[in-house]
C-alpha cells in the first residue's frame, strides 16, 4: 500500500510537470492557433542554462533559474515575432513545420556548445531531502513541484479571470477578429502567450531535470508526453491540459511501478507509451479530448 | 405561403408534366441551435431551370449543402431521378450525375485549368493508383481521351488559352467560368449553380446568363441557381423559390413571384432597392421578365 | 450578347504531359544517362557510399512526399513503416540462426525479401490509415509520432525478429553466392561492391519515381492533390475521401518499406532506436527543402539532408562527429537543414525546386500567358458540348504520341 501511495505521488509530482509544459502548448494555441513542437527544446534550453549557471559560472541556483528563465523567454518572444508573425494564414503543415524547424536549431544549438553528453542537473535540493511519513517518502522536488504548479494555476487563473491583460487573451482566444475590433493589440497578446508559455515551461522543465539528475540533449523529447496529456484534456482547454497532465503522469508511473509483474508479458518500457495509447483511444473516441470543444465548419 | 404561390407550387411545370427529377420534401437543417430550414418543400422538373432566391442567411446555401450531402437534414426526404438522395454520401452525389459549383472560390488555387476540368471527370474516369502507376495502356488512353473531352470543353467557353495556367493566375470572372466547366465536364444531369455572377459587373453576368441558358436551350441539363442578383434571376428562370429564414415562402414563375405580397414584403422592397452588387433596379421600377432575355 | 462559333483546333495542350516531350528534355535525359555511366564506371567505392546512401533515402523521401506533399497527410511516422519493412526483409532474408538468441531467418532471396517488404510495409499502412483518417492536421501528426514512439517500443522487446535492444544484422541483396557486399564477376567482368549495390538501388529509385510520377499525373494524382487542398470540395466532386487517403498511405507505405529494407540492408546491422522521430523528421524537413510535392524535390532534398553532410565528411572539413560539442558535419547540416525549413516555409513553399521554377520563369518569360490584359474569349456555342451525342472517339483529333 505504501508503494502505491509513493507511486501515486510521484506520478502526480510527474504530472504536474506534465501539467506545466501542456499548459505552455495549450496557452500558446488558445491564442494563436499554433502548435509549437519546439517546446520541448525550450524546456531544453532553459535546463542547460540553469545547469551551466550553476556549475560554469557559479551563480546561485534561483538566480541560474532567473537566467534560464529569461533566455528561453527571449527565444520565445523573437521566434514569435520575427518569424511566426510571417505565418499568419499559412495552412497547419506550414506552421508546424517551422516550429519544428525551430526544435532542430536549438537542440543543435545545445549540442554545439555543450557537447551531446549528460550533464550534472542543478538542484536547491540535496538528493533525500523531503518528508517521510508513513513508510513514504515525499521528496523535496516532488513536493515542491507540485506547490509550484498548484501557485502558478492559481497566479494564471487569476490573471485570466481579473487582469485586463488576462481577459483580452481570453478575448484573442475565442476571435481574433472581434478582439482586434475592441482595440486589443493582437501582437502584444500573441507576444505575452508565448513569453508566459515559455517561462512555464522552462519551470516545468527545471523540475524535470532536477528528477532525472542529469540531462542530456535529448531531455526535450520528455515534453512529447505533454501531447497526449493536451489532448486527453482537449488541447484548448487550460484547465484540461493540467488535469490531462496530472492523469497522464499518474497513470504513467503506476504503470512503471507495476511494469515488472507484468514484464513477461508485455515487454519491457510500456511505461512510456501507455500515454500514447491513451492518446489514441481517446482520438478514436473524442477526437476533440474530453474538455476540447467542436469546431463547428461553416462551408 | 400566398394562393398564388400554392397554386403554382402544385401545378405541372410548363416543360413535362412528367415526375420531377428532384423533388425536396419538408427539409429541415439545423445546427447548434440555428434553424437554417424549416420543413422547405420544391419540385425540380427534368429540364427545367429553377431559381432559389433569398436574403443572406435565408438558408440557400444549406439547402445546396444537403443536395450535396455534406449536411444532414434532420428531417425530410429528398428523392433524385428515382434514387432517395439522403442514403448517398456526399462524393457519391457526383457519381449520379449532380454537379455543383462552388460559391466561392480558392479551393485549388495552384490547380491549372485543365486539371481542374479533369478532377471535374473524376467519377467518370477509371483509373486507380496500380493502373495509374503503370500509366501505360488503359490509363494513358483514359487521360488522351478526357482531356481531349476537356479541352473541347474549354474551347466551348472561350477557356482553352488557360488550360495551363493555376486557377489563382485567372482573372474572378474567369474563374468562375472555369468552374462551370469544371461542373459541365461531369455531364451531370444536374447543375447545382451556387450564386453563378457573385462579384461580376454586368457583361460578366450577361454572359454566364447566356450560358447557363445555352446549357437549358442547347443540352438540356436542369439547373437550380442560387443567386442574389434578381434581375438574373427573372430574367431567365422557368421558376423560382424564395426562401428567408429557411423557410420557403413562395414559389412559382417569376412573374408569379414578384407579384407575392409576402415576398414583396420580405425581401422585394426596400432591401433590393439597397443591393448595390447586383446592379438590380430600384423598388419602382419593373423587373424583367423572362421575355426580355435579349434585351439589355 | 451574341455568340460566335469557331473552329476547333488540336491543341497540344490536350496531351498529357510527357517526360520526354521536348527536345531540351531529351537532351537533359542524355546528359543524364551519360553522367550515370561514368559515374558507375569510374567512381571510388567511397563515393560510391555516399551516392548509394543518398537515393535509399531519396526513395524514402519519395514516400513520404507521396503521403504528405501530394496528399496533404502530414506524417511523422515514417520510420515506423521504414522498420515493418525493414524487419520483414530480416525475417525472410536473415541468415537462419545458428543458436537459439540469434533473430530469426529464413534465407530467402533478396528477389523475394525487398518486394515483400514493401507489402508487408504496405498492409500495415492499411490497418493504420482508418484510424488516421479520421484526425487532421496536429491530430494526425501526433499519431504517426505515437506510431514512432509505439514502434520502437514494439522493436525493443520482439527480440526473435529485430534482435532487442542489442540489435540484428540485416540480409545482403545478391544472386546466390554472389553477395552485392564483395566484389564478384558478372559475365567475365569484375563488379565492385559499391557497383552491384549502386544498380540495384539506381534501378528501385527510377521505377519509384517513373510510378509515383505517373500516378500524379493521373486520375488518382489529381484526387490525391484535390483531397490535399479541400477535402469537402473534393467529396463535392466525386473523390471518394477514404479511399484517396488509403491509397495513398498504402502507396507510401510500400515505398517506405522498400527504403528502410535497403537502408537497413545496407547499413548491415541497426539497433531498433535508429527508427527514431528524429531521422523521421529529418526526411519530412528533406521534402520541405527539397520541394514538396515533386519527384526531384524529393531526391534534392535528400541529397541535401542525407547526402551533404556525408560529402562534407569526405572531405574531412569538419570533425565527423564529438562529444564535446563545437561544430560536426553533423550539427552544422542538422543547423543548416533546420533554418532552412524556417527560411523555405516562409518564403519558398516549394522548396528548391520552387526557387528552380522561378528562375525557369524569369528566363522564360514567354512561356507565361497573359492572363491579366486583352479580352476574353467569348463563350462560344455549346451545342456540341456534353450532354449532346458527342463520343469521347469523336473529341478533337489528338497527335499520336510515341511514348
Amino acid at each position: 500500500m505504501a508503494y502505491f501511495i509513493q507511486l501515486f505521488f510521484a506520478g502526480i509530482a510527474q504530472g504536474c510537470i506534465y501539467a506545466l509544459i501542456g499548459l505552455g502548448f495549450s496557452i500558446i494555441f488558445k491564442a494563436s492557433e499554433v502548435i509549437n513542437f519546439a517546446q520541448g527544446e525550450l524546456l531544453l534550453v532553459g535546463a542547460y542554462v540553469v545547469s551551466a549557471g550553476v556549475f560554469e559560472w557559479h551563480l546561485p541556483f534561483l538566480l541560474a533559474l532567473v537566467a534560464g528563465l529569461v533566455v528561453t523567454v527571449l527565444i520565445a518572444l523573437l521566434f514569435e515575432r520575427i518569424i511566426l508573425q510571417r505565418m499568419i494564414g499559412r495552412p497547419v503543415f506550414s506552421i508546424l513545420m517551422i516550429t519544428i524547424g525551430l526544435d532542430i536549431i536549438l537542440r543543435t544549438a545545445v549540442i554545439i556548445i555543450w557537447g551531446s553528453q549528460q550533464i550534472p542537473a542543478a538542484s536547491p535540493f540535496n538528493t533525500i531531502s523531503g518528508i517521510n511519513y508513513g513508510g513514504v517518502h515525499f521528496g523535496a522536488n516532488d513536493l515542491w513541484t507540485i506547490a509550484v504548479t498548484i501557485v502558478l494555476c492559481a497566479v494564471l487563473f487569476y490573471f485570466f479571470r481579473y487582469t485586463r491583460y488576462g481577459l483580452a487573451m481570453r478575448a484573442t482566444a475565442l476571435d481574433q477578429e472581434a478582439a482586434l475590433a475592441v482595440g486589443i493589440n493582437i501582437r502584444t497578446i500573441y507576444a505575452l502567450a508565448w513569453g508566459i508559455a515559455a517561462a512555464i515551461a522552462t519551470i516545468g522543465g527545471v523540475f524535470l531535470a532536477i528528477d532525472s539528475f542529469a540531462i542530456d540533449p535529448t531531455f526535450g523529447g520528455a515534453a512529447l508526453i505533454a501531447f497526449p496529456a493536451i489532448i486527453l484534456g482537449g488541447i484548448d482547454s487550460i484547465s484540461g491540459a493540467v488535469v490531462g497532465g496530472i492523469v497522464i503522469g499518474v497513470i504513467q508511473l503506476l504503470t512503471a511501478g507495476y511494469e515488472s509483474h507484468v514484464a513477461s508479458l508485455l515487454g519491457a518500457g510500456i511505461h512510456e507509451i501507455t500515454p500514447y495509447i491513451i492518446m489514441i483511444l481517446i482520438l478514436l473516441i473524442r477526437p476533440y479530448g474530453l474538455f476540447g470543444t467542436r469546431k463547428v465548419e461553416r462551408i | 405561403m400566398s394562393d398564388v404561390s400554392t397554386a403554382a407550387e402544385n401545378a405541372p411545370s410548363p416543360t413535362t408534366g412528367a415526375s420531377p427529377l428532384l423533388k425536396v420534401e419538408e427539409i429541415s437543417v439545423r445546427f447548434a441551435g440555428v434553424h437554417a430550414l424549416t420543413d422547405v418543400s420544391f419540385q425540380v422538373q427534368s429540364g427545367e431551370l429553377f431559381a432559389i432566391i433569398g436574403p443572406n442567411g435565408a438558408g440557400k446555401t444549406s439547402l445546396f449543402n444537403v443536395l450535396s450531402r455534406v449536411y444532414q437534414p434532420v428531417s425530410g426526404k429528398v428523392t433524385f431521378d428515382g434514387h432517395d438522395l439522403l442514403r448517398y454520401r456526399a462524393h457519391q452525389v457526383a457519381r449520379l450525375s449532380i454537379a455543383r459549383t462552388f460559391q466561392n472560390l480558392g479551393q485549388f488555387p495552384n490547380t491549372p485549368v485543365l486539371d481542374y476540368l479533369l478532377l471535374g471527370r473524376h467519377t467518370r474516369m477509371r483509373s486507380g493508383i496500380l493502373l495509374g502507376g503503370i500509366y501505360l495502356g488503359p490509363t494513358r488512353d483514359e487521360e488522351r481521351k478526357n482531356r481531349a473531352y476537356c479541352m473541347h470543353l474549354l474551347e466551348l467557353l472561350g477557356l482553352e488559352r488557360y488550360a495551363n495556367i493555376p486557377l489563382k493566375l485567372l482573372p474572378y470572372g474567369l474563374q468562375k467560368r472555369a468552374d462551370l466547366a469544371r461542373a459541365l465536364a461531369l455531364e451531370p444531369k444536374l447543375l447545382l449553380l451556387d450564386e453563378p455572377v457573385a462579384g461580376m459587373n454586368l457583361r460578366e453576368s450577361e454572359e454566364i446568363a447566356s450560358a447557363i441558358l445555352d446549357i437549358k436551350e442547347q443540352l438540356g441539363v436542369t439547373q437550380i441557381l442560387v443567386e442574389h442578383d434578381m434581375a438574373l434571376v427573372m430574367g431567365i428562370a422557368d421558376r423560382v423559390l424564395v426562401l428567408d429564414f429557411g423557410r420557403a415562402i413562395a414559389q412559382g414563375t417569376p412573374t408569379q413571384v414578384q407579384a407575392d405580397p409576402d415576398v414583396i414584403k420580405a425581401y422585394l422592397g426596400e432591401e433590393f432597392g439597397e443591393k448595390a452588387v447586383s446592379g438590380g433596379n430600384g423598388a419602382n421600377v419593373a423587373l424583367p421578365d423572362a421575355n426580355d432575355r435579349e434585351g439589355a | 450578347m451574341s455568340l460566335t462559333a469557331t473552329e476547333q483546333k488540336t491543341h497540344a495542350s490536350a496531351q498529357p504531359p510527357r517526360f520526354l516531350g521536348s527536345r531540351s528534355r531529351w537532351l537533359g535525359f542524355g546528359i543524364g544517362v551519360l553522367l550515370v555511366i561514368m559515374f558507375f564506371s569510374f567512381a571510388s567505392e567511397d563515393w560510391f557510399s555516399i551516392v548509394n546512401y543518398t537515393m535509399i533515402t531519396a526513395i524514402a523521401a519519395l514516400s513520404l512526399n507521396v503521403l504528405s506533399g501530394y496528399a496533404g497527410q502530414i506524417s511523422l511516422g515514417i520510420t515506423f513503416f521504414m522498420a515493418i519493412g525493414a524487419y520483414t526483409a530480416a525475417l525472410l532474408g536473415g541468415t537462419p540462426p545458428t543458436s537459439p538468441l540469434d533473430p530469426q531467418g529464413f534465407g530467402l532471396s533478396f528477389l523475394i525479401w525487398l518486394p515483400a517488404a514493401g507489402v508487408a510495409a504496405a498492409l500495415v499502412g492499411a490497418l493504420v490509415g482508418p484510424v488516421a483518417l479520421r484526425l487532421r492536421g496536429f491530430y494526425l501528426a501526433i499519431v504517426t509520432l505515437a506510431l514512432v514512439f509505439i514502434g520502437q517500443y514494439i522493436f525493443m522487446n520482439v527480440a526473435p525478429i529485430t534482435g532487442g535492444p542489442q540489435g540484428r544484422s540485416f540480409p545482403i541483396p545478391g544472386f546466390g553466392d554472389l553477395a552485392f557486399n564483395q566484389q564478384n564477376d558478372y559475365f567475365g567482368i569484375a563488379f565492385t561492391a559499391g557497383q552491384q549495390y549502386f544498380a540495384l538501388i539506381l534501378l528501385v529509385l527510377i521505377l519509384s519515381a517513373l510510378f509515383v510520377a505517373n500516378v500524379m499525373r493521373s486520375r488518382a494524382g489529381r484526387a490525391f492533390r484535390a483531397v490535399r487542398d479541400h477535402e469537402v470540395g473534393a467529396s463535392i466532386m466525386g473523390v471518394n475521401l477514404f479511399e484517396a487517403k488509403m491509397g495513398a498511405f498504402i502507396l507510401s507505405s510500400f515505398l517506405a518499406g522498400i527504403a528502410g529494407a535497403l537502408l537497413a540492408s545496407y547499413t548491415s546491422y541497426v539497433t531498433p532506436d535508429y527508427w527514431s522521430l528524429t531521422l523521421a523528421i529529418q526526411f519530412v524537413a528533406a521534402i520541405i527543402v527539397g520541394g514538396i510535392a515533386t519527384i526531384w524535390g524529393s531526391i534534392l532534398g535528400a541529397a541535401f539532408v542525407f547526402g551533404l553532410p556525408q560529402v562534407i565528411d569526405y572531405f574531412s572539413l569538419l570533425p565527423t562527429s564529438s562529444n564535446s560539442g563545437g561544430l560536426t558535419s553533423g550539427n552544422l547540416n542538422a543547423l543548416i537543414y533546420g533554418a532552412l525549413i524556417i527560411i523555405f516555409l516562409l518564403f519558398e513553399p516549394e522548396g528548391v525546386i520552387g526557387l528552380v521554377r522561378r528562375i525557369q520563369a524569369l528566363l522564360h518569360k514567354s512561356n507565361r500567358a497573359k492572363a491579366e490584359g486583352g479580352e476574353p474569349a467569348e463563350i462560344i456555342d455549346l451545342s456540341s458540348g456534353p450532354g449532346s451525342s458527342v463520343n469521347l472517339e469523336d473529341a478533337a483529333p489528338v497527335k499520336g504520341d510515341s511514348e
